[in-house]
């Protein structure tokens, strides 16, 4: 056994110790509590910060080189070929189509996924409105393009990579008329989806906008082929 | 003696808040010997209650175990093993017992 003294200090640097433990794990709790959360989004909000940055830089940056070209016709030549590649807003008369999931109560037994919207639905729509002259389309705000998908995702459909889910808000810029008509011929898109009581609702507009292409479109695979005469290609 | 005691916990609690923070890595181990650490301080006292207290066998149960603890539960990480849980678990079903005789000590008296 210690002597009473030796066993007093040794005790009190036991307890001195202890403190030191407790309040460093406390400490160190915290810290992990705070960090693990936190860093991630103060890392992200500045990963979202820099690219935005960036991308402000460089979009004057294109504003800049297209103002120094000068060249009027070629200015005009690349606001016809944006227009054309979907990068400008498009405004004109048209129609709005908003389609939104059935509000029948299906039957016990039934597949419910007859009653929802899906993908080829919207497909479908589009092809017609397409077919029937459409200039420009958007759905939900997301301009379509030769590039877009309309794909489903689980209980959203999926255009240009962003998701969305019903109501699905299409806009067409064309004859108001006959994209109309091209929607509700007799055994048409609308009909079939009627039957199923998905609601379609077709509003007639004399000024409606599409949006410009918000995504960026890079070529991997695909090269230009170049050749001199213009017969050589196939 | 049991002022000491307080006064020494309190300052080594202030003394921890001025030193640096464990690194994320070995905060699993400290917490480990702290609980050995408590274990053994909650063994003591029940020793002291019991009349059969030893201050050598505190304080180098105190030391060890810690050490010991913290060791092993190295050993568990560098081997894939999850000893932080064991030995956790192991250390808090003692603390609650040796808590338990210690209350039923205070009510004897």
């Amino acid at each position: 056994m210690l002597k009473g003294k030796q066993a007093k200090i040794l005790l009190f640097i036991v307890c001195v110790i202890l403190g030191t433990m407790l309040s460093t794990q406390f400490r160190s709790a915290e810290q992990a509590r705070n960090t693990i959360a936190q860093e991630r989004a103060e890392n992200l909000v500045e990963k979202l910060k820099a690219a935005e940055k960036e991308n402000k830089i460089m979009a004057e940056k294109v504003k800049k080189m297209e103002d120094k070209s000068g060249n009027e016709a070629l200015a005009k030549e690349i606001q016809n070929l944006k227009s054309k590649a979907g990068e400008i807003p498009m405004t004109g008369p048209g129609i709005q189509v908003t389609v939104d999931d059935s509000k029948v109560v299906h039957k016990p037994g039934e597949n419910p996924n007859l009653y929802i919207i899906h993908d080829d639905d919207l497909l479908r729509l589009i092809n017609e409105l397409r077919a029937a002259g459409a200039e420009a389309i958007s759905i939900n705000k997301e301009r379509l393009l030769d590039v877009s998908e309309i794909r489903c995702a689980g209980p959203t459909v999926s255009v240009n990579n962003n998701r969305f889910s019903p109501p699905y808000i299409i806009v067409a810029i064309g004859k108001p008329e006959t994209l109309d008509s091209a929607l509700r011929l007799r055994g048409g898109v609308i009909e079939t989806l009627k039957f199923w009581g998905i609601s379609v609702e077709v509003e007639k507009s004399d000024k409606l906008t599409v949006p410009a292409f918000k995504g960026t479109r890079h070529y991997e695979y695909a090269k230009p082929q170049i050749s001199s005469k213009e017969g050589e290609t196939k | 003696m049991i002022i000491i005691l307080i006064i020494g916990v309190v300052l080594g609690i202030v003394l921890g808040l001025y030193i640096p923070i464990v690194p994320q890595a070995y905060v699993k181990l400290l917490s480990v010997a702290l609980m050995a650490s408590l274990d053994t301080v909650f063994g003591g006292i029940r020793a002291v209650k019991e009349g059969c207290y030893d201050s050598q066998v505190f304080i180098s149960g105190f030391f060890v175990n810690g050490i010991f603890a913290a060791f092993l539960c190295y050993c568990g990480i560098r081997l894939g093993i999850d000893l932080y849980y064991v030995a956790v678990l192991a250390f808090g079903l003692r603390i609650f017992d040796n808590i338990a005789i210690i209350r039923r000590l205070y009510l004897k008296k």
